[in-house]
């Protein structure tokens, strides 16, 4: 046991005074590596911390939402379906909603319209999210004016800016009481802007909003199951179109891997076949490659995994910003909770480092199989 | 005033000593509970839990009506050493509300195409309403009352 343990301790000293014997090449080889693993894996990191902060915020939305659909757009519904729908075997209970979006000429932004039933701001204040206060440079007790839908200016008053905790889905917020909504954008009493089903079990779902679209055959039932399925989507998608980008730096990662690995110069050969004559077996040649190709792959995949948690979750994917961007005024400022899946690390590990420590063994067993004296004199 | 509030303190513990006496709601299934009939963890499936309280108060947990009959129908056969015979209340799961209810005035959809955790199911509803509109929605077969449950009811659900 010891003494296999002082085998390996002297080849892996040996194989690092080689790699240092060698420094320009391992070097610009160790970069490349460390760019490649950080890249993959920010993206990794990134995508994945977006998918749970979208299932987070979901956590809280209706099980089901009932909008009204009139030549395929979507309509305001009649306050009197919820009693109907309410009334359904199942159903726990049904909210009509108020909501709508707004822009602001001025400053160029869309906000969120929300009218909030409990604790509702009083007719004639809102609460605002940090984005609005920020985009806006208003605080707690500024009047805020909205244009109404009858073109009458309405002044509001700010009664508290939202905390910051909330910014990934308050930033564009505007909390109002329902009467100064209706009269924002002229609803009628009698309609909603969509219906709000809980439902308590969910197993029952389904045929509830099979139910819902024949008994209202101008109403569409979405399922909270949906809306988590369509940001998944949406993320896979983004994740998707940066990961074929990436596909073509990993490409030629394996190009340029494959070439300084594989390779093995005259002088490389030279030096197995002295080895090979001074004593060394074939097994310890190996094993000395195999300890050179770990220390470089290792070593650059887990500064660039380190890296890439840096990069995603302290300086909030900031590289990314530009690609990932739409083109809104208005950005929530938030911080991505760090977490990270075993799972995508192994994933990314078999994907890098085990290929690269083959590709660095397999030439060098084939220069040690070669008689010792061939290889010093070739 | 003071002497007032103390008494109405305690009758108000008192009612609800009371109350909780003459139907305690079941504990929830802990984590390692298994069901006694397929040996399931129980608490992964909270939708469809079926619980026994024994004479003793102690609780058996099932991972669904047709296990919680199997059970009561057979005794013996599940619990040989015969230590937990006897049967004080019987605790199903609504299938609309998810409340816990009396398992014994409770009404049985037999035959429907809704699936448990084990297969074809026994859906228990409170009310007998529910329970003949879900008969309809899921295509059951018939309502069934507790005492009208038997191993050929059972045997029809393999």
């Amino acid at each position: 046991m010891n003494r296999t343990v002082e085998r390996h301790r002297n080849i892996l000293d040996f194989a690092l005074s080689s790699l240092l014997r060698r420094k320009g090449k391992n070097l610009s080889l160790w970069v490349v590596y460390t760019i490649v693993v950080f890249l993959i894996a920010a993206i990794v990191f990134y995508t994945h911390a977006l998918k749970r902060e979208a299932a987070l915020v979901l956590q809280g939305a209706p099980d089901m939402v009932v909008q009204k659909m009139v030549a395929g757009r979507q309509d305001l519904v009649p306050v009197a379906y919820a009693g109907k729908i309410a009334a359904l075997r199942g159903v726990s209970s049904v909210r009509p909603r108020c909501w709508g979006y707004y822009f602001d000429p001025i400053s160029g932004a869309n906000y969120t319209l929300v009218a909030s039933e409990s604790p509702s701001p009083a007719p004639g204040a809102v609460d605002i999210g940090s984005g609005v206060a920020r985009v806006l440079r208003v605080g707690r007790g500024d009047l805020l004016p909205i244009r109404s839908s009858s073109g009458a200016p309405m002044l509001l008053t700010v009664r508290k800016v939202l905390p910051c905790v909330s910014e990934l889905v308050a930033a564009d917020l505007i909390v109002m009481s329902e009467g100064d909504l209706r009269d924002l954008f002229r609803i009628p009493r009698d309609l909603a802007t969509d219906l709000a089903v809980t439902v308590a079990n969910s197993d029952e779902l389904a045929t509830l909003a099979v139910k819902i679209s024949q008994r209202f055959p101008d109403s569409r039932p979405i399922l909270k199951s949906e809306i988590l399925r369509t940001y998944d989507s949406i993320f896979d998608w983004r994740g998707g179109m940066m990961v074929v980008v990436l596909a073509v730096a990993v490409l030629s990662f394996v190009i340029f891997a494959w070439d300084k690995a594989t390779g093995l110069s005259a002088e490389e050969r030279k030096e197995i076949g002295i080895l090979k004559s001074v004593g060394w077996e074939t097994g310890d040649v190996l094993l000395l490659k195999f300890w050179e190709g770990a220390v470089i792959s290792l070593s650059a995949f887990l500064c660039g995994v380190v890296l890439a948690y840096f990069q995603v979750f302290f300086l909030s994917a900031s590289l990314f910003e530009p690609a990932l961007k739409g083109w809104a005024v208005l950005y929530p400022r938030f911080r991505l909770v760090p977490e990270v899946d075993p799972y995508q690390l192994v994933v990314l590990f078999f994907l890098t480092v085990v290929p690269y420590t083959i590709a660095t063994i397999v030439p060098s067993w084939r220069a040690a199989t070669v008689d010792p004296d061939a290889a010093m004199r070739s | 005033m003071k002497r007032a509030l103390r008494f109405l303190g305690a009758w108000s513990l008192l009612t609800v000593s009371v109350a909780l006496a003459v139907s305690p709601s079941p504990p929830a299934p802990p984590a390692n509970a298994k069901c006694p009939v397929c040996g399931m963890f129980v608490a992964k499936f909270p939708k469809w839990v079926g619980v026994i309280r024994f004479g003793d108060s102690s609780y058996a947990w099932f991972d669904g009506t047709k296990d919680l009959f199997t059970y009561l129908l057979d005794p013996a056969k599940h619990d040989p050493a015969g230590k937990r015979m006897d049967i004080a209340a019987v605790y199903v799961k609504d299938y609309y509300t998810l409340g816990t209810i009396d398992g014994r005035s409770a009404f049985y959809v037999f035959g429907s195409d809704v699936l448990g955790p084990m297969g074809k199911e026994l859906v228990p509803f409170a009310k007998k309403d529910d329970a003949e509109g879900f008969l309809r929605d899921h295509r059951g077969k018939k309502v069934l009352r507790f005492d009208e449950i038997t191993r050929t009811t059972l045997k029809a659900m393999e």
